[in-house]
């Protein structure tokens, strides 16, 4: 409420504090003598007043009728009484003891000044110093400076408080504010519903509670509100807790407000303008000083500032404007002394610009006619992007100098090589100038390194398919295929003629001689099955016997051995008998390729697709079947029989794995670093193999050396089918689908420290027709001479000597 | 333990630092900096391993060296950029104000940057700023025939004229012109000086339509480092034959068009001078009977010997002076300027060392050469009709000594007009000569150039005027084995003996000429088995081993005989050949296939090597096939239609 009052109202507390010294002094720290006092001096204060009521709602009738503003602070005064007679009801049994005390004393003056008083408290605190000695040294310390720090809080004790500290009045004369001196609560712009649940509203500037004010019941409100006339105009002020009558002047306020007016009904908005600087000249000049005697000297500064441009000029440092006639500096001269100079040390990183290149004769005005561009070419070139153009200009023939017109692309060119010159990074590379054929080994004369096969020799003509697999007897005189026209032939390799054909019915894939010369059996395979062939009258009659009675004898063996579900040993029907095949072997899935073991009575079968059975080892002897993996790892390809030692070699699609037969366990895995490996063959000493992939590659590994291939080559052009070592000479031999066969002498030394050396000695280019992207198939060396036979897809079969 | 090396604190990443680094660094703005590079010479680098110089990123950038953009930082270049920047402000702020007078006074002292350190710092040594002249001669001489544009101030055209023609000035002077090559593109000229040959283009003289799509100031920037450039090396040439630099201009005949020819070459020799000279070539010979084979010394001779020829023509010179007329003076007094004297007797404390050094006579016989084709066209007085290109045919003719006359129209100044007796050959460039001079040849312009290549005076029957030319062909290939050789100009062989009624004298010497042409060829002969010996020798004191010597000798015999078989060869013949060629012998045969069996032992990385030079060789011979296979068809073509014509 108060801060909606007019301003100069506001000045007029400081007024009265000064009036009042006396009243203010009064307000004594000590709790229980204030109290007393303002009890007094309020009494005193409303005996002074036409009302002896102190009752709250009457107190503010003569406000309104004396209006003045002394009266309006004593008002407050007079409001706040009633608070601390609350306060003093309260707290009346805490400070019972207290009072009796001091009323024993007797020392309690009425009217007395604060140095009395505080006399006073010295001496009682002497007289407590002796009932308390507890504090004594601390009372000690006070003394001797008590006289002086008046203004110090004391300590004070009280019953519930052992120390309290007690603090100097406020003389309002000098640091107090006079602006919150009526205004007696100072908790601040707080909601005041925080102090609903408590007796107090508030602290004063002493920091005493402000008691709630009593206020009655609903009723007595009401009866109140129609007692006094003027409640409508009062207004609840929260932080008094009671009820303020509004002046009229606040009532005006109010309405000028709801009008929307301007709340100073005197303040005028539109004023006259006060001119500082009028456009009117006055007669008086504003300030009649005489002008300043600086007006009249040099400026010292200026001097300074010349004098520093003078010495300047002076030293050389500043050069006064040139004048017309010094002759100018020459623009060229010497720069260089070839005596002095020295030149650039070759750096690394200076790297001098490329000179253009010299034109050469199509750049010519009048070139030969040969260098002249057919349309073709003129109009590939006027098609071809900017950048992608070998040279950008088209050879142009005049036939007369004067024909010759400018060029237009004169100043883009000389444009581009300036962005050349500065923008294009540049980077020193080394031209590689060295002869591409001495990037060709040095390799021994493939004439040193013979023999080796070079021409044909015999062509076995018969077939009527591919001819898959080819095989040649251990007395190197009879030659054995199978072919895709479900046909096996046997043939005299020195004539090619063909001396047997077995008509099956299933594709052959693969066919192998036994590898012992004193029984002669062909292993065939055929579809699901495998077949031991006799070929009748070809060989003596003994070993004809010989071979009978040992094929026969499985038989007998089969009858008491438990039966292999895998595999199962069959009789050949009477027609197939007269043949000469002499036992079935049934498999599962389609076998594709069989091998001896090199004393001829076990021979393996691979069959791709039988999963974990893919490799079978078969003993004919016993017609027995092992199975000798419970697993296997990808898909088998291809596997061998050691030539000497019980290892056997599984290659699947990526790797090779040489696994111990007897103590049954892996020895070692290769890896090939290829594709798909088809095929595979074992040196004859044992400790190297080849095997060919589908991506072209022929890897020769080292079994001593390491896992990885010694030698990696890659010179068919199409898939290899086949890699076979000689088993006498140091030959080795592969053929793909490119129709090609070449041969290598591939020499193993028995000094460990040597690698093996692999010479190139013949390409036999061509030797089989490619029909349906597949060339030859098979290659195979005789036993005993440097021959080479390779079958194909063209239905052949050639023996190169 | 080792040091630890952290990375990006060496190597690549801090050798490289990438264009807005380097930006950031300078201070400047990219426009800024792009100029400072021209200027300076500063060009992006391309690391070996772009991710380990830009710390780790793949991001594409421009890398420089730290270095270039570390000296860049303490240039005076740079502070001038600055100043003018601040200038321009200054300037601005005063012409908005009004301040008129402040405003003349801070463009008086308008800061200017000079290019000389710069060009100092490029070109440690005189050498190394005429390697990198090619470009600058080109661009001067482009901007020498520009228009005046709104870019293209007109001063800088007119210098840059004037930087054209003094340089042309000196070759002309000097003699060094070599070769000269008319393309589609321009005309190509190439000079030796001091031992750089420096080829440049000059655009055919029309009128250049200025393209839009060029940034010309990059180009200006580019020139105006190359005016520099050229003012200081046309500076250090002239200075060093005698000159006096620059020379002054004829304003009257520049008005005339006169071109070149409105330059007044002066020159500063004085006695004193030549004193000096004549003591220095007396002391050095002496000083050279040390005989040792080392370069330096005989660098020396080359020297001396180089003095004593000059001596003899200062000499001379001075003997006749005053005697001949101001304008062929200047023609004159260069005529052997650099000619080599004949010794007949070798100088005495030379002859001791002539037996162990085989390049005095080299040298002699070189020497001989180029005076010879200095002097080319020296007995010829050649007049220009009106429609010749002169800019290039008066350059190239009197820069091998001939006279030159030209039509009035073609400009002012021209020694001699065309009713002169003197005038041995007229270039005209039309199709037909209506009045002519018995006394004189009408050729095409191509004569010239085409002499001018062959370093002899070819005949003019070919290229009279009217008739079609023979193949222009650049002087600039050198043909390698299995390059495409063109058909040589049949006409190249054939030298022109000059009939000059005139002088009596002058035909005694050009016969004497002959005889020692014959006589040159004769000692060549000579001089091959002598060589032979001589080589022998050479190769002893560099420590080769006879029988490599001998392996070399055989090589080259074959190459040669190779080479001459393949000129010999017609294309024609060459089909055969081919032809033949499918008909290998067994032996061939065996090689191919030992070559391919070898192949397959090859590793990967040398199978790639092997087989991108393959690529670039087969390449080549393709290329070449293809320009045979069209001129076999292009001589059929011709013979069946001149068939038909005579049926």
């Amino acid at each position: 409420m108060p801060t909606t009052r007019p301003t100069k109202k506001a000045v007029a507390p400081a007024s009265t504090a000064k009036a009042r010294p006396a009243a203010t002094k009064k307000t004594i720290a000590s709790e229980p003598k204030s109290r007393k006092r303002t009890v007094q001096e309020a009494q005193r204060d409303s005996d002074d007043d036409e009302f002896g009521d102190v009752a709250i709602d009457m107190a503010s009738d003569d406000e309104d009728m004396d209006g003045d503003v002394e009266d309006d602070d004593e008002d407050d005064e007079v409001d706040a009484f009633p608070e601390e007679e609350g306060q003093d009801m309260s707290a009346a049994d805490l400070e019972d003891d207290n009072d009796e005390e001091e009323d024993s004393e007797g020392s309690y003056m009425d009217g007395d000044s604060i140095v009395d008083s505080q006399e006073e408290n010295e001496g009682d605190e002497a007289e407590e110093d002796d009932i308390e000695s507890d504090f004594g040294d601390l009372e000690d310390d006070i003394d001797p400076n008590f006289g002086h720090n008046l203004n110090e809080p004391r300590p004070v004790e009280s019953d519930y408080n052992p120390i309290k500290r007690e603090y100097p009045e406020i003389d309002p004369e000098y640091d107090s504010d006079s602006s919150t001196e009526e205004n007696e609560n100072t908790v601040g712009n707080i909601p005041m519903h925080w102090y609903d649940d408590y007796p107090h509203i508030g602290y004063d500037i002493h920091g005493k509670k402000v008691m709630k004010p009593a206020t009655g019941d609903e009723l007595d409100k009401f009866l109140s509100t129609m007692d006094d006339p003027d409640s409508w105009l009062s207004a609840h002020n929260f932080k008094e807790g009671q009820d303020v009558k509004l002046t009229a002047e606040e009532l005006e306020i109010i309405r000028r407000l709801e009008g929307n007016r301007i709340p100073d009904a005197d303040y005028n908005p539109y004023e006259d303008q006060v001119e500082f600087f009028t456009s009117k000249t006055e007669i008086m000049p504003l300030s009649a000083a005489p002008e300043p005697k600086r007006r009249f000297i040099p400026s010292k500064h200026e001097a300074k500032r010349i004098m520093k441009i003078v010495r300047a000029i002076r030293e050389g440092r500043i050069v006064p404007r040139k004048s017309g006639h010094v002759p100018p500096k020459p623009k060229y001269y010497n720069l260089w002394n070839d005596a002095e100079d020295k030149p650039r040390e070759e750096h690394v990183m200076h790297i001098t610009a490329p000179k253009m290149k010299l034109p050469t004769h199509d750049e010519s005005y009048n070139p030969p006619a040969e260098y002249l561009p057919t349309e073709e070419e003129i109009k590939e070139w006027n098609d071809m992007d900017k950048e992608d153009r070998p040279k950008n200009y088209l050879p142009q023939k005049y036939n007369a100098l004067r024909n010759v017109p400018g060029y237009g692309q004169f100043i883009q060119e000389r444009f581009e090589r300036c962005l050349d010159l500065y923008l294009a990074p540049r980077v020193r590379k080394n031209r590689l100038n060295i002869d591409p054929e001495s990037l060709i080994p040095k390799l021994p004369s493939p004439r040193d390194l013979q023999p080796f096969p070079t021409r044909l020799a015999v062509e076995y003509l018969g077939h009527e398919g591919r001819v898959r697999s080819v095989s040649v007897d251990p007395s190197g005189l009879w030659l054995a295929s199978g072919s895709d026209d479900k046909t096996v032939r046997v043939w005299e390799v020195a004539t090619g003629r063909c001396m047997k054909t077995y008509h099956l019915d299933e594709l052959v894939t693969s066919v192998v001689w036994g590898p012992s010369k004193e029984v002669a059996v062909l292993a065939v395979t055929c579809g699901y099955k495998v077949g031991l062939i006799l070929p009748e009258k070809i060989f003596s009659p003994e070993l004809t016997l010989h071979s009978e009675e040992y094929l026969k004898a499985g038989f007998a063996n089969s009858a008491t051995s438990e039966v292999n579900p895998k595999a199962t040993w069959k009789q050949p029907t009477p027609a197939e008998f007269e043949q000469g095949i002499r036992v079935w072997v049934h498999l599962q899935k389609p076998v594709k390729q069989v091998t001896w073991h090199r004393k001829g009575d076990y021979f393996a079968t691979v069959a791709p697709d039988a999963n974990n059975s893919a490799v079978l080892i078969h003993q004919l002897t016993k017609h027995q079947t092992q199975q000798p993996f419970k697993k296997t790892k990808g898909a088998v390809q291809r596997v061998m029989f050691h030539p000497t030692k019980p290892m056997f070699f599984v290659a699947t699609q990526r790797y090779v794995r040489q696994y111990n037969l007897q103590r049954q366990e892996l020895v070692k895995t290769m890896m090939t670093g290829v594709k798909w490996i088809s095929s595979l063959d074992v040196h004859p000493a044992g400790d190297n193999l080849i095997i060919g992939s589908y991506d072209k590659r022929l890897c020769w590994f080292d079994l001593d050396l390491s896992s990885k291939p010694y030698k990696t080559l890659r010179y068919h052009q199409q898939a290899i089918r086949s890699v076979a070592y000689h088993k006498r000479y140091p030959l080795f031999a592969s053929c793909a689908d490119d129709g090609n066969v070449q041969i290598f002498h591939g020499m193993v030394y028995n000094d460990l420290l040597q690698n093996p050396l692999i010479v190139p000695v013949k390409i036999l280019k061509n030797v089989h027709e490619r029909i349906d992207a597949l060339g030859a198939l098979c290659v195979e060396w005789h036993p005993t001479q440097p021959w080479l036979i390779s079958s194909g897809a063209d239905h052949t079969i050639k023996l190169f000597s | 333990m080792a040091k630890l090396h952290k990375k990006g604190k060496s190597g690549a990443a801090v050798n490289y630092i990438t264009r807005n680094q380097a930006l950031k660094k300078l201070q400047v703005t990219l426009a800024d900096f792009r100029r400072l590079c021209i200027l300076k010479g500063i060009y992006p680098r391309e690391p070996k391993n772009k991710k380990k110089a830009n710390k780790g990123s793949s991001a594409p950038a421009t890398f420089y060296y730290s270095k270039d953009i570390q000296y860049l930082m303490h240039e005076p270049i740079l502070g001038k950029f600055r100043e003018y920047k601040t200038f321009a402000k200054k300037m601005a702020k005063v012409m908005s104000k009004g301040q008129y007078s402040t405003a003349k006074s801070l463009a008086e002292n308008k800061p200017i940057y000079t290019l000389d350190h710069v060009i100092k710092e490029r070109y440690p040594t005189f050498t190394d700023a005429l390697r990198d002249l090619d470009d600058c001669l080109c661009m001067i001489f482009l901007f020498a025939t520009m228009p005046k544009t709104d870019k293209i101030k007109a001063e800088t055209v007119e210098n840059c004229q004037r930087l054209a023609a003094e340089f042309q000035h000196y070759v002309l002077h000097t003699r060094s012109l070599r070769k000269v090559f008319l393309s589609i593109k321009g005309i190509y000229y190439q000079a030796e000086i001091k031992g750089q040959t420096i080829t440049w283009l000059v655009p055919y003289q029309f009128s250049q339509d200025v393209p839009t799509d060029v940034d010309f100031r990059v180009m200006l920037t580019f020139l105006e480092f190359y005016q520099t450039l050229s003012g200081f090396v046309n500076y250090k040439l002239y200075s060093d034959v005698n000159l006096v630099y620059p020379p002054k201009l004829d304003l009257k005949l520049d008005e005339g068009g006169a071109g070149m020819n409105a330059l007044i070459i002066e020159s500063t020799q004085s006695t004193a001078n030549i004193a000096q000279s004549i003591n220095s070539s007396v002391a050095q010979p002496t000083s050279s009977t040390a005989a040792s084979l080392s370069k330096e010394e005989k660098k020396r001779l080359e020297e001396s010997e180089k003095r004593l020829r000059t001596l003899t023509n200062k000499i001379a010179r001075i003997q006749e002076s005053n005697g001949t007329d101001q304008a062929s003076a200047e023609s004159s007094t260069n005529d052997n300027d650099d000619a080599m004297d004949e010794f007949p007797t070798p100088l005495p404390n030379l002859d001791g060392t002539s037996s162990s050094t085989v390049t005095f006579s080299d040298i002699q016989r070189a020497s001989q050469h180029l005076s010879q084709f200095q002097s080319l066209f020296s007995n010829c007085y050649v007049y220009l009709s009106r429609e010749v290109p002169r800019y290039s045919l008066e350059f190239v003719l009197r820069a091998c000594g001939s006279h030159v006359g030209w039509d009035p129209v073609l400009g002012e100044g021209s020694p001699f007009d065309e009713n002169d007796e003197r005038i041995t050959h007229q270039i005209s460039d039309r199709p037909t000569q209506g009045h002519r001079f018995l006394s004189r040849q009408y050729i095409q312009p191509q004569w010239v150039y085409d002499s001018i290549n062959a370093g002899k005076i070819l005949t003019t029957e070919p290229y009279h005027v009217g008739r079609t030319l023979p193949p222009h062909l650049s002087p600039f290939v050198e043909a390698k084995d299995g390059d495409y050789v063109p058909d040589a100009n049949q006409f190249e062989g054939q030298t022109e003996d000059l009939e000059i009624q005139s002088d009596d004298e002058e035909e005694d010497e050009d016969e004497d000429e002959d005889e020692d042409e014959e006589e040159d060829e004769e000692e060549e002969e000579d001089a091959e088995h002598k060589d032979l010996h001589q080589r022998e020798l050479e190769a002893e004191a560099k420590g080769v081993a006879f029988t490599e010597f001998e392996a070399k000798e055989s090589k080259k015999k074959a190459k040669a005989s190779k080479a001459e078989k393949e000129t010999a060869a017609t294309p024609a013949a060459a089909v055969t050949r081919s032809a033949a060629g499918k008909k290998r012998t067994a032996a061939e045969v065996e090689a191919a296939e030992a070559k391919e069996l070898a192949k397959i032992m090859m590793t990967n990385k040398q199978q790639k090597l092997y087989n991108k030079i393959q690529y670039g060789k087969d390449k080549k011979a393709a290329e070449v096939e293809k320009l045979t296979k069209k001129k076999v068809e292009l001589a059929n073509t011709a013979a069946k239609s001149n068939k038909k014509a005579k049926k």
